[in-house]
């Protein structure tokens, strides 16, 4: 355990040498009016998180500690109790095109084609570009994430894996500064996911985008994050932030077989793993 | 993602489809139960035929299968000429039952899909109407007959009147419930690439609501065809409502039965007709169902 504590000493972003931040969350507490209860749900407690341009962060914790809450308060569609979202230095009132989201359930519109699906978000917000620009961009996208011969195809006629890449593009179309992901994989078979986690990767490094990533899978938080941030049970609060510093592109190296890896896995498994037992014995 | 090897499913090829080869087993899957059906069918009439015939029930209550046709057929293939009362004027009376159902029927929609819309979308406007909504979407429309007829007489108006009333709730109420039942994930993602309150009844609710109201006027056909016919008979001049009376008032057996089986065909072709229209606007729901 002495590999984990010097890892949650580490501060915020402090292995990148220009920290240029992105998010800033201050002192977020976030919560629900629940009706039926006439009660007041505190989801999220006093986050106060950095995270710096092309960075990448995953966030894990236990079902139900808030990080859809999170992500979505970064998003724009949910508005903090107390605490502020800054995102470049503005702090967040709504959505804006600086900020793009996958969805676990994919939340394409089932009415319209894969194509039509990638398009929708020129539809919904002028980015002064012109129709080639966007026809360019749509197509190109199209075939980043490998479904050209698709774009007439409607969602219900794709596999899952396919799916969740008209997802991938429709959040990529705009060209976001900052990509959002709510357990984007989570649905999609193990072999495909590990190619969709190398290429997401790779395009990420390449563009320089910053990532927030949620998901479930230990091995997938420690493959793709710079830093891995544990979040506990009920209310949600940053139990610890755990910096990997493993070599990039790791499905290149085959970060797997490092003991690093081994460690870094065991010490945040362990994490999760506490809050998950509290959070099934009904939370604190 | 432009791996090539490793992606789940291949991109698309010319040979992605092929024409299924022919085969018997292929051919009865298809046609199979039409094949049956036509069968089935002739069994019962030809049964009808003989069971008629064989004097066991009076032709003034049970006519001949040949009979109930041959009448529907002059029925239809003739007009009557203007003042005649009744005889082998089906086609008139048809039109006219057609032209009030669907005039109702138009009414209830351009009333019913705004209603469900806005109760929807609006907790004012849900909360306020839901109790009548409710209230009148449960009376028994029959009970409501005697008293448009007090106000309107027997007129036209009075079966609009009834075919509106009867058609308009169950389109308001599913159009209600496709707005309420809107996958909430839909909504986040057209917000989040930033549509605002107007981009997303435009964008996401109304075309999630759109089968729902198909299926709602589904309803409201059934609903207002037996609100037609109801119409006819308490009252009225005209219509297949109207000639049923007749029939059951001259003891016209064959035109009876012939004005029933219209009905039958009229009702079926109109459902089929909306299961079509529901399924193709609205591929995907059909796909999840199976
Ligand atoms: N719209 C909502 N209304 C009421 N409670 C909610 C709502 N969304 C989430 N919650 C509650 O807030 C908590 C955090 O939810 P969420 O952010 O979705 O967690 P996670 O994504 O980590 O599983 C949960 O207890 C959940 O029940
Ligand atoms: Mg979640």
């Amino acid at each position: 355990m002495a590999l984990a504590k010097t890892l949650s000493a580490a501060e915020p972003g402090a292995h990148s040498a220009a920290a240029q931040p992105v998010i800033v969350a201050n002192n977020l507490t976030i919560g629900y009016s629940l009706h039926r209860e006439r009660k007041l749900l505190t989801a999220l407690k006093n986050i106060t998180l950095t995270v710096n341009k092309g960075e990448f962060v995953v966030l894990v914790g236990p079902s139900g500690c808030g990080k859809t809450t999170f992500i979505n308060a970064i998003a724009g569609i949910v508005q903090p109790w107390e605490g502020t979202v800054e995102v470049n230095g503005q702090p967040v009132t709504g959505p804006g095109p600086d900020r793009a989201m996958v969805f676990q359930d994919y939340a394409l519109m089932p009415w319209r084609t894969v194509e039509s699906n990638i398009r929708m978000p020129f539809e919904l917000k002028n980015l002064g570009l012109s129709k080639q620009e966007m026809d360019e961009r749509v197509h190109r996208y199209l075939k980043l994430v490998d479904l050209n011969g698709f774009e007439k195809s409607f969602p219900y006629e794709l596999s899952g894996g396919m799916k969740q890449r008209v997802g991938i593009a429709r959040a990529l179309v705009t060209e976001p500064d900052i990509l959002l992901a709510d357990e984007p994989f989570a649905a999609i078979d193990a072999m495909t996911r590990e190619a969709m986690q190398s290429e997401l990767e790779r395009f990420v490094t390449q563009t320089r985008q910053t990532v927030v990533f949620i998901t479930h899978s230990i091995d997938e938080a420690v493959m793709l994050g710079d830093r891995v941030v544990v979040i506990s049970y009920r209310p949600g609060q940053i139990k610890e932030i755990v910096p990997v510093n493993l070599p990039r592109p790791r499905f290149d190296y085959d970060v797997k077989a490092l003991p690093e890896y081994g460690e870094l896995r065991e010490h945040i498994w362990r994490l999760v793993k506490d809050e998950a037992l509290q959070a099934a014995r009904g939370g604190k | 993602m432009s791996v090539q090897s490793s992606s789940a499913t291949p991109p698309a090829e010319s040979g992605r489809y092929t024409d299924a080869q022919w085969s018997f087993a292929e051919f009865w899957r298809r046609w199979g139960s039409w094949f049956i059906t036509i069968i089935n069918l002739t069994c019962f009439f030809i049964l009808w035929e003989l069971f008629a015939r064989s004097g066991a029930i009076s032709p003034l209550f049970l006519p001949t299968a040949s009979g109930m046709f041959e009448t529907l057929y002059n029925g239809l293939t003739t007009t009557a000429p203007p003042g005649s009362v009744i005889s082998g004027s089906i086609l008139d009376h048809l039109g006219y039952s057609m032209m009030t159902l669907f005039t109702g029927l138009a009414i209830a929609c351009v009333i019913g899909i705004p209603a469900g819309l806005l109760m929807g979308g609006n907790r004012a406007v849900e909360t306020i109407l839901s109790p009548y909504i409710w209230a009148l979407a449960s009376l028994p429309r029959i009970a409501l007959v005697p008293l448009f007829i007090l106000f309107m007489g027997f007129t036209v108006k009075m079966q609009i009147t009834i075919i509106v009333l009867s058609a308009v709730f169950p389109i308001i109420i599913n159009a209600w419930a496709g707005v309420k039942t809107t996958e909430k994930s839909l909504l986040s993602a057209a917000r989040v690439f930033g549509a605002g309150k107007w981009d997303l009844y435009r964008k996401v609710v109304f075309p999630y609501t759109l089968p729902f109201i198909i299926s709602g006027i589904q309803q409201g056909i059934g609903r207002g065809l037996i609100g037609v016919v109801i119409a006819e008979i308490f009252g009225g001049s005209r219509g297949l409502g109207y000639l049923i009376q007749r029939a059951a008032d001259t003891f016209n057996s064959s035109l009876m039965y012939a004005v029933l089986m219209l009905l039958v065909i009229v009702s079926l072709s109109l459902i089929n007709f909306t299961r079509w229209l529901e399924a193709y606007v609205a591929p995907w729901r059909r796909l999840d169902r199976v």
